[in-house]
This record gives structure tokens, sequence and C-alpha cells, in this order.
């Protein structure tokens, strides 16, 4: 038992004194003031409450051109490869690909020490056509083994995987040429498959694999990537803060533009560490969802998905109206801590 | 036998001493920037700076959050990100968002929260170090006014100021007291102030361990009390020179006793004005019954040194005032500036207060007992009074 302390019965009574008082200071409160500290660039994009408070967000920017990526670009940007052809007349796809050590700026002022697939979280996104032959050029730029396990069909020496052969784990220095075709169509994602796996995902070693159908899918007037992730800043195995492509709410700062009506298909990719699970929450909205696009059917016309770790699923849809539109994790905690962005629909 | 050899000593500091008192100096300068500059070959380089933030206090008013901070770390950080309840939030730091080390800053958030609810905030540095603060039941923070101006000062009044007075009352019947009931009554009141005495230096280390590492809280109450304690028996000792006295001298005394106990009851006053501002307190009528009942035992030992003399009912109540009107001083500093800082320091002059009036109190019943020999009376004593607050502590707590 704890030794008496006349400060102990204090804390018993509950809370009727400061009960009264703390209500009076409630009602009377029509002051509105709205402190506002010099060099506090305030958000940008009417993430206030008005009177209600702030919304949640970052202040300021993350230093892109530092970072070496902008989840902007990252939106639009397909890696097709090299593209030659073989003797007997498949398509091969080169790629160049090196695991580096990099400090990425994820929140403005906070520095993430990363593993990354080409300095950038996620790595780059490799797209192609159902049977080309993909040919991987891995080295391994940092100081800690690594690899690249993709999902898909290929032979167990090219799973990258302790254990496998030469390409499970690639030391410092040393290269692996990982190639097999690409197979079935659908959305994938390769990640490293070194041990501890939880580290060396949460570090940021991942990407997308997208492999289009031979007679492709039918066309659309914008294709995005978005690769759901979450950043352990401290190391305790828990996520501090969650995003899509690298950058804690890059797209509530800096809203996607679309026109009311356009076709968007979004490939959808979630390589979220230590959470059990993600999701994906559309405004406003309905999408077709393609689990893994393996079908071109769709399987459901919904708003909200759920996606396991290395589940992923391609959504399409159009904006009938004009306006602001949010999309986050319907994990509403993930959303408040960076997993929130908006399309902006102009007519 | 040879005629010892003595040496005269001399005071005056002679150059060649001068130079044999430096050397050590310089050649530890040497080492340090040696050390400093070739690392000692001990290669030790943190892979993280180590950091430091400790909250102060919170300021919470309608839909916004103020966190004032210091850095107690060995180097400056900066505050890079505020997460409140699982949500990164917008934030201002004023001055600046890096803080020099020692340095204080303030950090604004316009945040809605609700009231009596719990808040957990986390504040990351640039270099990803995460600090907690806690916000157990979330309400508005009392400001400076003339309402809870009046609050504490009550509050002071209640713990403090009526009950040492009532005690204080007990003065025209104990006077009939015999010579061994009033030995029997100091003993008690020596047996009131151990308890006082402890219970004070609890409460110093509990407040010890709030305090930034830098200032070394533990180590603050070790100068705060060891320097009261002798300061104290500094002035009674100069006191007994000067007039001689008994009467003055034990008039002295229940001036130390009112003193110290004023230092007590200016802890409690801290400590009841922040657990107010941290919505742990609900004076309830109860609990304000019990602290009457516990303080009134003060009065008593104010006046147990005094009881054979005839001190004016003015120098009675100036007493009386002394020992509880910090009280009310107390709730005001706690309420609305709580510092731990300060807190402690505070109740470690109270400690050293009170140990020095128990030493002084048993040297007078050192006197009694000379003339009368009663053992029992003064073991009954002292127990009797560790058990008044003991058990008036049991039944109101």
């Amino acid at each position: 038992m704890k030794p008496l302390s006349r400060r102990d019965f204090l804390k018993v009574g509950g809370l009727a004194v400061i009960g009264t008082a703390g209500a009076t200071a409630l009602t009377r409160n029509n002051h509105e003031h709205r402190v506002e500290e010099p060099g506090s660039g305030h958000l940008s994009h009417g993430m206030q409450q008005g009177d209600h408070g702030d919304l949640p967000g970052t202040v300021g920017e993350v230093d892109h051109e530092k970072n070496g990526f902008n989840p902007t670009d990252i939106l639009t940007d397909f890696d097709y490869g090299e593209v030659s052809t073989l003797p007997g007349g498949q398509t091969l796809r080169e790629y160049n690909i090196v695991s580096l050590n990099k400090n990425i700026e994820v929140v403005p002022g906070i520095e993430f020490p990363a593993w990354t697939y080409n300095g950038r979280i996620p790595g780059p996104t490799i797209r192609a056509t159902e049977g080309d032959r993909i040919r991987i050029h891995f080295s391994n730029g940092s100081n800690h083994p690594h690899s690249m396990h993709f999902h898909g069909f290929h032979p167990g020496s090219m799973d990258g995987v302790p254990g496998t052969g030469p390409g499970g784990l690639v030391e410092p220095g040393d290269s692996f040429i990982y190639e097999f075709d690409a197979e079935p169509f659908g959305l994938h994602l390769y990640h490293c498959h070194v041990f501890p796996l939880a580290r060396h995902i949460a570090k940021g070693l991942y990407g997308a694999f997208i492999v289009d159908p031979k007679e492709g899918r039918p066309p659309v007037d914008h294709e995005f990537i978005m690769v759901m992730n979450g950043i352990d800043i401290d190391f305790d195995d828990g996520n501090d803060f969650y995003a899509v492509n690298g950058i804690p709410f890059h797209y509530q700062n800096h809203p996607i533009q679309i026109k009311v009506g356009e076709t968007v298909r979004l490939y959808l990719v979630n390589i979220l560490e230590f959470d059990l699970l993600n999701s994906f929450h559309l405004h406003a909205n309905f999408f077709q969802y393609y689990p893994t696009g393996t079908s071109l059917v769709p399987s459901e016309f919904t708003d909200t998905i759920i996606q396991g770790q290395a589940q992923r699923g391609i959504l399409e849809f159009s904006y009938k109206f004009p306006g602001m539109y949010m999309f986050h994790a319907h994990v509403t905690e993930f959303a408040e801590l960076g997993w929130n962005g908006m399309f902006e629909v102009i007519s | 036998m040879n005629q010892p050899v003595t040496q005269p000593m001399t005071n005056r500091l002679s150059f060649r001493t001068l130079i044999l008192l430096l050397i050590p100096v310089i050649l530890l300068a040497g080492v340090i920037a040696l050390f400093l500059y070739t690392g000692g070959g001990l290669g030790l380089e943190a892979p993280v700076p180590v950091e430091n933030l400790a909250v102060e206090k919170y300021v919470l008013e309608r839909n916004e959050i103020y966190l004032h901070v210091r850095n107690t770390g060995p180097e400056e950080l900066t505050v890079a990100s505020v997460i409140i309840n699982e949500a990164i939030m917008p934030f201002a730091v004023a001055p600046s968002p890096t803080i020099p080390r020692l340095g204080r800053a303030v950090i604004h958030v316009n945040y809605a929260w609700s009231y009596a609810e719990a808040y957990g905030i986390t504040i990351f540095t640039s270099n990803a170090i995460p600090f907690e603060v806690e916000i157990p039941v979330a309400f508005e923070t009392p400001q400076p006014s003339p309402r809870t101006f009046w609050g504490f000062t009550l509050i002071g009044l209640y713990v403090g100021v009526i009950p040492v007075l009532l005690g204080i009352l007990w003065f025209p019947a104990l006077r009939q007291l015999g010579r061994r009931a009033m030995t029997f009554l100091m003993a008690a009141t020596a047996g009131l102030l151990i308890f006082l005495g402890l219970d004070t230096l609890a409460e110093a280390l509990e407040f010890a361990a709030a305090v930034p590492s830098s200032f070394q809280g533990v180590g603050l109450i070790g100068i705060g009390a060891v320097a009261t304690f002798l300061l104290l028996d500094a002035i009674s000792r100069r006191q007994t020179e000067v007039t001689g006295g008994e009467v003055d001298h034990r008039l002295a005394i229940a001036m130390i006793i009112a003193i110290g106990i004023g230092f007590h009851n200016l802890g409690e006053g801290l400590a009841i004005g922040a657990a107010y501002n941290v919505g742990e307190v609900a004076l309830g009528t109860f609990l304000v019954v019990g602290f009457i009942i516990q303080n009134i035992t003060e009065g008593l030992g104010i006046i147990a040194p005094v009881l054979r003399d005839r001190p004016s009912i003015g120098r009675l109540a100036l007493m009386g005032l002394i020992g509880g009107a910090p009280a009310i001083i107390g709730a005001w500093i706690g309420g609305y500036t709580p510092s731990p800082f300060l807190a402690v320091l505070f109740l470690a002059i109270g400690t050293g207060a009170i140990f020095q009036v128990v030493y002084e109190i048993a040297k007078l019943i050192q006197k009694d007992t000379a003339r009368e020999s009663m053992p029992m009376t003064v073991f009954s004593g002292v127990l009797t009074g560790m058990l008044v607050l003991w058990v008036t502590g049991l039944l109101i707590k």
C-alpha cells in the first residue's frame, strides 16, 4: 500500500466541484481568438473546422527534391522498363533496381532512415503485359542483405527468399538478376523477403507490380497507383504515421485533380506492416472493385473495401458532381495519422 | 628530548602556492581539451542524439491546447510533430520549434477537445524521439480571475488558517494543565511534527520525480532541508545568546514551529492548487471537514511550548496566521503556475524547518525531564502525536 499522503484523498472525490466550474467555463466561452503565431503556415485547403479547431494534418511541406520523389508524380509513374524483343518474339522488359539506405523526410521536420528500392517509397511501379519476359538487374547498394520477392508465377530460384539460391539473399555490394514471365495478369506487388521480414518491409522495401491482360483493359481517362503504407518512425514495431505513396497527408495537401465524368482506374495495394488491415473509402461515390485485378469482371460495387497486408485490387469510378471529395482509410485512426487525401473534381 | 619543531603557519598566498594550486586545473583543462578533440580513444558516438523534453504544464482553453515545454536534454532539439489521440495535428511553437538547452517554448494546437475526456499527446522531435503527455481529465484551465482567485483563497482558508487558529483556541484550557501533562503535550507535539516532517519529505520526493532531471530534484531537497535546518538552528542559538531568557526562547520555538508548519501548509496548498489544475481534486464538504480535523492539531503544536507563559493574543493570532495562511499562497501558486521546481524547494524548506523544531522541542523536553524523571510520558506523548495524525488520516483518506 502506498504510504499515506494527505494529497491522495484529494484525488478520490470525483469531479463534483470542478465539474461545475468547467461547465460554467464552457458556457461562457464567446472569446473567439485564433492565435496565429508568426511562421506557422496554416493549411491551404480549408482544413479547419472554423470555430472548432484544426483538422488533423501537417503544416508545411516535406522536401520532395531532397527525398528524390514526389507522391503526386508516383501516382502516374508506371515503369515499363527497357523494351526489346527476344529471338522467339517474346517482349523483354529490363529494369535496374538498386536497394539504398536513404533518409526520407516523411513529415515536415522528421526524417525516416528508410531502406528503399531506387531511393523512393514505394519503389518503382513495375508494369508489363501478360507473357512478357521480366529481367530485373538487382544490386544491393546498402549495408544490409536484401532481396526482391515478387508475387506471381516464377521458379523457386527467382522467389527472392533466403534459402532458395543466390537470389534469396543478396549481400551488400552484390547483385542478382531476377528473370521470369509476367503472369498471371492482375495487380501484384514485390518486396524484400530477408529476415527480420517485418522490419525490412516497414523500412520501405516494397513496390507495385502490374501485369496487364494481353488484350488490355478498357481505356480510361486516368490511371493511378496507390500503395498504402505505414511509417514506424521510432522503431517500436507500431506505425506512427500512415500514408499512400510514402508521404502522410500528401493528397490532402495536394488534391488529385480530375474532371466531372472522367473515368478513373485506381490500382490499390496494401503493404501496411504491424496493423492487421487497411481500408479505402471513397466519398460521395461508388466504385467497381476487381480484387487482385485477376478478372475483368468486377466482384463488387461499393464505396469501402478492406485489405490485409499484400492484398490489392483495382477500383474504377467517375464523379458525377464537381467538388472536393475525400478518400481515406476507413480505419479512421489511420486517416487522422496521415492516410487521408482529396479528389478535386472540376467541371 | 628534542624541542618539537613548530613551523610558523603563514596565511599569505605565495606565488609558488598559487602555481601549485593552478597546475592540476591547467592539466585538467588540457585533458578535457584532448578528450573532446580525440574522443579519448573511446570511440563513443551516439547513433541518435540524446534528447529530453519536459512538459512543465498544459493549458486548455476552448478549442486550444497549450503545452509549456522545456528542453532538459544536453543539446538543442526541434519539435517536429504533434499527435493528439492518434491524430497528427497542425501546431505552432513560440518562440521557435528549435529549443535551446534548458530553453522553454509553448506549443499551440487548435484542437476541439471535449470536456471531461482524456487526451494522450505525443510530441515527436526532428530525430523521431517521442515524448508523451497525459491529460487525464480535460477542462478549461482556471485563469486568474476574481472568481478563481477567491476560490483558491477559500480553499487555503479552510485547510490552513481556520484549523490552525481553532487549535490555538485551546490555549486558555491547556494552561491549567500540570507540569507532567504539559511535557506530555510537548512530546505529542514532537510526535505530530515528526509525522508531518515525514509527510512533507515524502511529498517533496514525489514532486522531485516530476522535476526535469537536470535540476536534480532529490539533491534540491537535501540542499533546501539541510540549509533550513542549520539556518534556523543558528538563529535559535543566536537568539538564546542575545536574550538568554527561557521565556523568550520558548516563544521563539513556538514561532519557528509556526514557520515550519507554515511551509508544510504552503506545500499542501501547492499540491491542492496543482491537483485542481490537473482535474484530480474535488474538495467535497467531507474532505474539507477532514482537513480541519487533522490540521487543528497543528495549532495545538504551535502553542505547546508557550503554555506556561503569557504570550499576547496578538502574538498567538500572528503565529496562527504564519502557520495557516501559507496554504492560501500555496493554492494560488499551485493553481496558476504549477511548478514542480518551486514545490520541491518549498517542501524541502518545510522538511528542514519541521525537523529543526523537533530538535528544539527535544531540548525543551530534556530540560523538563532533567528536573523530574518521566520516561513513559515522553514515549507515550510522541507516540500519541504520531498516532493522532495517522488515525485521523485513516479516517479521512
